[in-house]
Formats: structure tokens, sequence, C-alpha cells
């Protein structure tokens, strides 16, 4: 149940949408101003100096005004690059990329591998997020080996799996150079520590005692996992599996490493195609065919990601209010 | 109805904190309620965690006889009543109390029992949206519909606000009546009320068992007799208190006495006071007394004043050495 000052804040909240939509707006005006003018630079202070107008409007404390300008620098070198990508993209290209064929196997490639990792990385990943969540001894060891993707270099990523699985590797009959195996691998190697540890952290934050009711009452350990725990956490493995996904999209390292050009089961056509993941292919087409076709193939990447990230996010919504 | 048996010893570490370790022995009679009093941090909890079967511990664990130390919770036959509920959040209160039905044959009608503790009309609601006292009820439901053998209550009442808690807990001494119940509480007023036996816990051990009057009016220890409400006098700093005991206490020894036992005399008593504090309580209030260097605190309907001089008696019968 939402406190009292949860429900404050979210009224809060609720009251400030106006302003926020207005300076949205202004930002976009603004933006498109400068850029038809010619001068991207101007917008780049213009949205500094703003933030620091509203934040002095909103607030009138030095120290807000400091954060908010400060912040607005960091918000300007991330923002500014995804506008004018977006901006200077010329429709054209874009279309004739939309209906090429290789671009729809790359977009398949790019949502369908990815799935495959994230369904993999959860599978084998909830159990061992259980475990954590409980802990046990040398759990130490088992997190730095968990997290140890998170610090390797992508390309190193891509070499130890060569070792690990390639020839010579512990499966001599597993076929993964250039294979859909060898991507999957690839990507469940970068991505599981996001499955792992959001699902991980939903258990840990289920208080224990509902789990002691559950066995008190009669059910085992598999049954409380089934009724109480696991339904609890569903939650924290949806966004897991999320983050495991989006994670395995923009994988570029490890996959080039492992399977440059990639043979599979292209479903639409009803036969085995090759072509390459969408980070790769991005790449590719940036050097054979320049910034411009590569800035297409990248907008079209960025727009299918974000869709199926909103739709996610809007069927992951938690509506019910049942659960606190 | 069932005799529980329990000996046990769980070691629990919290992260960043020293081992603290729980050895303790109880015994609960059939039909009885046992509470376990003690303060917060003596081990109550995690005492009554181990009997249910939550914690690795050494040691046995009987029903009837019957060892219970090897099973995990679910075979051991217990209701288990939670101080913050732990009711399934994404249940409703139907499915609650209903959750323990599968395992068990023959389990009474949720609405039923429900409506036999005030909240039958909860029924389609999810915890979250009912208040405290709801959320007990419905979950002293869900234990009860699995008929356990002994309930096991962890302070049920502890996070309720007063009216709500004197409510339940008439509810509560009426339902453990009949049932073989082991109940943990820091609230010497509940123990009081509920308890047919009373264990008294610190650091993880029993120091007294036996009944409300014997703990409350007999403490073996000026520690049993602080945390039972006593008034608790140093005898070597209370030379006129000792006198009244004719030699029964040797002077390194102290001596308990319920507030409400002394009594306050207008200008004649047992020794002569001054009157230290008064502090309005409910239907009367709490007098502090100080006399030879001590304090003691008695209750009175209509209080003296402040700063003056009041005579004291204290009936011989319940002054205590301990």
């Amino acid at each position: 149940m939402a406190t009292e000052t949860e429900r404050r804040f979210d009224g809060k909240r609720l009251g400030r949408t106006p302003q926020v939509l207005a300076f949205i707006l202004v930002q976009a005006v603004a933006f498109a101003a400068t850029y038809t003018a010619g001068h991207p630079t101007w917008y780049a202070y213009f949205m500094i100096g703003s933030t620091a107008v509203t934040a002095y409007l909103l607030d009138g404390s030095s120290f807000a005004v400091a954060s908010a300008t400060i912040s607005s620098v960091l918000l300007v070198a991330l923002g500014l690059p995804l506008f004018l990508f977006v901006a200077r993209q010329q429709p054209s290209i874009i279309a004739e990329k939309a209906v090429s064929p290789d671009v729809h196997r790359m977009l398949y490639l790019g949502v369908y591998g990815p799935l495959l990792a994230a369904i993999v990385s959860l599978l084998l990943g909830i159990p061992l997020a259980h475990l954590l969540a409980e802990g046990f001894a040398g759990q130490p060891l088992v997190e730095s080996l968990v997290d140890l993707p998170l610090v390797v270099p992508h390309s190193v990523a891509g070499i130890l799996i060569l070792f690990g699985f390639g020839k010579g590797g512990a499966f001599p009959q597993l076929s993964i150079l250039g294979t859909m195996v060898g991507v999957v691998l690839a990507m469940v190697f970068v991505s599981a520590p996001y499955a792992v540890n959001a699902t991980r952290e939903a258990f840990e934050a289920i208080d224990d005692r509902l789990s002691y009711a559950s066995r008190i009452h009669g059910a085992n350990r598999w049954e409380t996992f089934r009724r109480v725990t696991g339904p609890l956490a569903v939650r924290g493995m949806v966004t897991g599996g999320v983050l495991a996904w989006a994670r395995a999209v923009s994988e570029f390292g490890a996959v080039a490493v492992v399977a440059y050009s990639v043979e599979f089961f292209y479903l639409p056509a009803g036969e085995k195609v090759t072509t390459q993941h969408a980070p790769v292919f991005v790449y590719s087409t940036y050097l054979q065919g320049g910034l411009a076709e590569s800035g297409a193939v990248a907008f079209i990447l960025l727009g299918v990601s974000a869709l199926i990230f909103l739709v996610v996010r809007y069927l992951t919504n938690d509506t019910s209010g049942g659960i606190a | 109805m069932s005799l529980l048996q329990a000996d046990v010893a769980s070691t629990f570490t919290a992260d960043g904190a020293e081992a603290f370790t729980v050895d303790a022995s109880l015994e609960v009679d059939s039909g009885e309620t046992l509470v376990v009093l003690g303060p917060s941090g003596s081990g109550k909890t995690l005492l009554l965690e181990t009997i249910a079967g939550f914690h690795d511990h050494e040691g046995v664990v009987t029903r009837d006889g019957d060892p219970l130390h090897d099973r995990p919770p679910e075979q051991r036959g217990f209701g288990f009543v939670f101080q913050d509920y732990a009711l399934f959040p994404h249940m409703t209160v139907r499915e609650n109390v209903e959750y323990g039905a599968r395992y068990h044959e023959g389990t009474p009608d949720a609405a039923a029992l429900l409506t036999d503790l005030g909240v039958g009309d909860l029924l389609d609601r999810y915890p979250p949206t009912l208040s405290g006292g709801e959320r007990q009820r419905v979950a002293l439901a869900r234990s009860l519909a699995v008929e356990p053998d002994v309930m096991l209550l962890d302070e049920p009442l502890a996070a309720l606000d007063v009216p709500t808690r004197q409510s339940l807990r008439d509810d509560l001494a009426d339902i453990l009546a009949d049932v073989t119940a082991l109940y943990v509480t820091h609230n010497r007023t509940t123990a009081r009320a509920i308890a047919d036996r009373i264990a008294v816990m610190r650091d993880g051990r029993v120091v007294q068992r036996g009944s409300p009057e014997e703990i409350f009016e007999r403490p073996e220890s000026p520690t049993v007799a602080n945390f039972t409400g006593s008034n608790v006098v140093d005898l070597s700093a209370a030379p006129s208190l000792a006198a009244l005991l004719n030699g029964d206490g040797s002077l390194d020894s102290h001596v308990a006495v319920r507030p409400e036992a002394v009594r306050l005399n207008g200008g004649s008593g047992d020794l002569e006071a001054t009157v230290e504090r008064v502090v309005r309580e409910d239907a009367t209030s709490r007098v502090t007394l100080a006399f030879d260097g001590v304090t003691v605190e008695a209750f009175a309907d209509e209080p003296p004043d402040e700063g003056a001089t009041v005579g004291v008696s204290f009936p011989r019968d319940r002054l205590h050495v301990c």
C-alpha cells in the first residue's frame, strides 16, 4: 500500500507534468531553430542556460541552480549526439534500407539472438540468483565470477569463449565459430550478470518471513518458490531479462570475435541465411558505405530497439496495486 | 492438543554483528499457553523460529514425544503468527487463508474463520489495503486454518495501536484457551493477560520459569524483577527497608516489591518518603517516592503533590528478597 508520503510525492509529480511538457516543448523548438539556422552549438548553450533559469524559477536556491547547471552539461554531452543523429538522417536512405532484405535479416537476428540469450541467461540465472540471495559458503567467489564479464573487455570475452568452447575447448563437438550457438554463447557471457543481479535483488527484497509463512503452512521449498517467492520476484526477473536482452543487442566485441558473420535459420524465408549481428552489421556498413548508410541502419535499429523496450515496459508495468 | 518439548541451541549472525546464541529448554503442556517474556534482543524470536524449523539448530524438539527436529518446517505441524503479519501481498485475503488447505485435509472454511474473527467482509481484498489489526486477524485465520497441533506466536500484537491491541488480545485469549501455544512477547501486560505459565528470557537463555504469579510476585533475580515491573531496592542502600524485613534479607541482597503493593498513608506508615514525581496515567497516577537515597514507585488514585512528605507502607507478604 502506498504510504502517505508516496501519495503526496506522486501528486507532486503529477502536478508538475505540464511544466515538464512545456520544458520539453521549449527544448524541441530551440533545437529545431538552432539546427535549421545551422548553429547547433547555440542549442548546447541554450540548454545549459535554460536549465539554470528553470532551476532558479522552480527552486531558487544556489545549490539547486548549480546542481542543475552542472547536470545539464552532462545531459548535453549525452543528448546532443542523439538529437543530431536523428536530425541529420536522410529519409530516402532510411526508406531504402528499411526495405532491404539484408537489413530485415539483420533486424531478425538482432532481436532473435538476444532473445535466446536473455532466455538462457534467465533460465540458468534464476536458480543462481536465488542461491545468492539466500547466501552460501564461498559466495564472494561465485559473485566475482558472475560479475567478471562486466569488467572484461568484450573482445577478450570473445577470446575466452573461443578458448572455452571452441576447437580444443571443453566441448569439441560444439561448433561455435560463425554459428548461432556461438552468437548466443557470446551474448550470454556478457549479459548473464544483468539477469542474475536484477533477479537476485528481487529475491533479496522479499521478506524472509514470507518464505517462513509458506513453509510453516505446509508448502515445501519448491512450492514456496512456485507460489510465493517466484511470483513476488517476477518483475525483477523481467527487468533482468530486458536488461540482458538490451545488453545482448548492443554487444559488438564478443560476437565479432566468435561469429563476425553468422549462419542461422531465417524463419520468414524458410531457409538458412548468413548475416551479421546488428552492431557488427552497422560497423560493417560504416566501413563499406560510410556514415550516411550506417547512420540509416543505426536509425532503424535504434527505432526497433526503443519500440521493443517501450512495449516490454508497458506490458510489465504493475497496474494491480496489489503488491507491496 | 499436544505436549511440546524443546531443548535447542541455535546461533545467528547478522551482517557485521557478533554471533548470537540461543540455548534454551522449554516444555508446553497440552492446551497450555506458555509465554516467553524478554526484552528486545533477548533471543525470543530466534528461539521461536528455531523451534519452527526455520534455522539450523542443535538439540531436540518433540511433540507428544514424537521427534520433530529433523523435519522441515512444513512437516512439524505448527501454526505461526508473525509480528509483521507476513501475509502474501500478491494474494487476496481468501487465498492467504486457504494457502495451506492443499497440504492439509479437511481444513475449515476460510469465510467462516474470518467471520469468527470479525473480518468476514475482507475476503477479496489484498493485504496491503488492510489496517494492521485486520492484517493480524487474517494472519491468525491463516494459521488456524491448517488446524495446527501447536501455535507459535511472535509478538502478534506488537505492531498494533493500543485499542486494536486490546481488542485482539481479548480475542487471542479466547482462541488460545484451548490450544497448545508458545507466545513470545516483550510486553508484560500481554504476558500476564494471556499466559498460563511464563518463561523469562535474557541473553538467549531462560532465566526463570513459573506461573504469572511466581514471575511477577516472586522474581528470582533483580533482573527478572526489573523487567517484570517491580521496584528493586538494594538493601545495603536502604536501611529503613532492610529493618522491615527483620533479618530476612542479607545486606548484599535486593528486595522486590510491586508498585501496586506500595501504599501511601498520609502522615503514618512504615517509613516517610518524599514525593519526587507524579505522572498521570489512564485511571491512576504513578508516584515516584524517595527515601534513604533510593526511589520506589507506587500507584495512587489521588496522588499527593510533588515535594510533599508522605507515610509509606510495604505489606510484608509482598516484599520479596531476591
